[in-house]
């Protein structure tokens, strides 16, 4: 498997060209589909290199609990300076399927939360509470998908502007974008390389909902309005996490995409095009990373098979 | 001694509130403070209630009224200023709720203010 074995490990960066171009050049539901699409292959692809070389660090190990056989040079020599390699994909497979895991039961437990806090309400799909904090997010599963929103937020915006707003919370629950989210964080927390990615899944989901809420509203100004005055109502309201997107920010670029041309539902864009190439790019990317752990996985097995006694 | 981390005491304090407004939505009418210090099941000071609820009555989650020496107090809203204390502790709590809940606006940079005004008097003039 040679060199081969480490490429996956790197690919994801083909991505990079495409995960800064697609907010603004393909439909916000081409670019999720696809970018979470390639940051799960990759992920995948990196994570099981990982563990092939997990599996060559270990054999040499002295007291390590695999077979024998595992150890034998032949093995060794298939993953070159595998005394380095070896050893350092076993604390990086660890910090793998931590991160993997926090993630997980992170969303879980905001999830189980966050509806444990609506317990007391009428199981209506929207919950309105009295709160002097404007927010409004989409609640997935639980006893129903819900929308939550406070009363400070109904309070800025007008009556057009809050069927926008619904009618966006709506299309992250019934496209069920938290998937997609879950996904690309899950993709990033397998290869740090993936989280442009990330960043950028987040951004066209909420494009992806922006648009199906435009056409669910009948007009992209009134949404561009909702966005607007609710940003503006809810600054300096205390929002952490998220201070260190670089200007200018997610919200403006939702706003003056709204304003603009609506987006052409296309699936490819030509190849000669910066966004075509940076797609052809990853696609590529994925595609050897697919090979490439398909083909190193295989050549360890039938390395393995070879070297065990049985 | 170290300083009492802020973060975590603010989540303790929104635990209080809750379990407060949830004793108080639980009494059937106007209760004293002393009614809600026995009802709650973490064996709290007479003054530690009476902290609380000075809070919840500055959140306008319950209102009171004088009954004789001492107040009376009842929950202003049914379950849903409850629900609302209780998702703050969840949106306190999680730094990281974005996998989660998908929200309708982030925050809102200072140079991009500006941006966005200019955006919405464009929005504004022409729809």
């Amino acid at each position: 498997m040679g060199i081969f074995v480490f490429l996956p490990l790197v690919l994801p960066l083909t991505a990079w060209p495409v995960a800064r171009l697609a907010e603004q050049r393909l439909h916000p539901r081409t670019a999720t589909v696809l970018l979470t699409g390639v940051s799960s292959l990759m992920a995948l692809c990196s994570t099981v290199c990982l563990v092939l070389l997990m599996v060559v660090g270990t054999a040499q190990l002295p007291g390590n609990p695999l077979p024998d056989g595992w150890s034998d040079p032949e093995v060794r020599a298939s993953v070159p300076h595998h005394e380095i390699a070896g050893k350092a994909a076993i604390p990086a497979l660890v910090a793998v399927f931590t991160g993997c895991l926090c993630t997980l039961l992170r969303h879980h437990r905001v999830r189980r939360r966050a509806h444990e806090a609506l317990e007391s309400l009428p199981r209506t799909e929207v919950a309105v509470l009295p709160d002097p904090r404007p927010y409004a997010y989409a609640l997935p599963r639980g006893p129903r998908d819900r929308v939550v929103v406070s009363t400070a937020m109904l309070a800025c915006l007008g009556s057009r502007e809050r069927r926008a707003l619904f009618a966006h919370e709506r299309v992250h629950l019934a496209a069920r974008h938290h998937r997609h989210l879950l996904l690309v964080r899950l993709a990033a927390d397998a290869n740090p390389f993936l989280r442009p990615l990330r960043t950028a899944v987040a951004c066209t989901t909420e494009r992806w909902a922006d648009e199906e809420a435009a056409r669910a509203v009948g007009s992209r100004r009134t949404v561009a309005r909702a966005i607007g005055q609710a940003a503006l109502a809810s600054r300096g309201a205390p929002v952490p996490a998220l201070a260190a997107f670089a200007a200018p920010g997610p919200l403006p670029r939702r706003v003056a995409a709204l304003l603009g041309p609506e987006p052409a539902v296309r699936t490819w864009p030509p190849l000669f095009t910066a966004v075509g190439l940076a797609l052809w790019t990853a696609a590529t990317g994925a595609l050897l990373s697919a090979m490439f752990s398909a083909n190193s996985a295989v050549t360890l097995l039938l390395l393995l098979h070879a070297a065990t006694p049985w | 001694m170290t300083e009492p981390d802020p973060h975590r005491r603010r989540r303790a304090q929104g635990a209080l509130e809750t379990q407060v407004l949830a004793a108080l939505n639980d009494a059937r009418g106007p209760v004293t403070a002393g009614w809600v210090q026995e009802h709650l099941t973490a064996g709290l000071a007479y003054t530690t209630v009476m902290t609380v609820l000075a809070r919840l009555l500055a959140k306008n989650a319950v209102t009171r009224r004088r009954e004789g020496r001492s107040f009376v107090w009842v929950s202003a809203s049914d379950g849903a200023g409850l629900a609302a204390l209780k998702m703050h502790r969840v949106l306190d709590g999680e730094q990281d709720r974005r996998a989660v809940l998908a929200r309708f606006i982030t925050a809102l940079p200072a140079g991009d203010e500006q941006v966005l005004r200019e955006l919405l008097d464009q929005a504004g003039d022409e729809g």
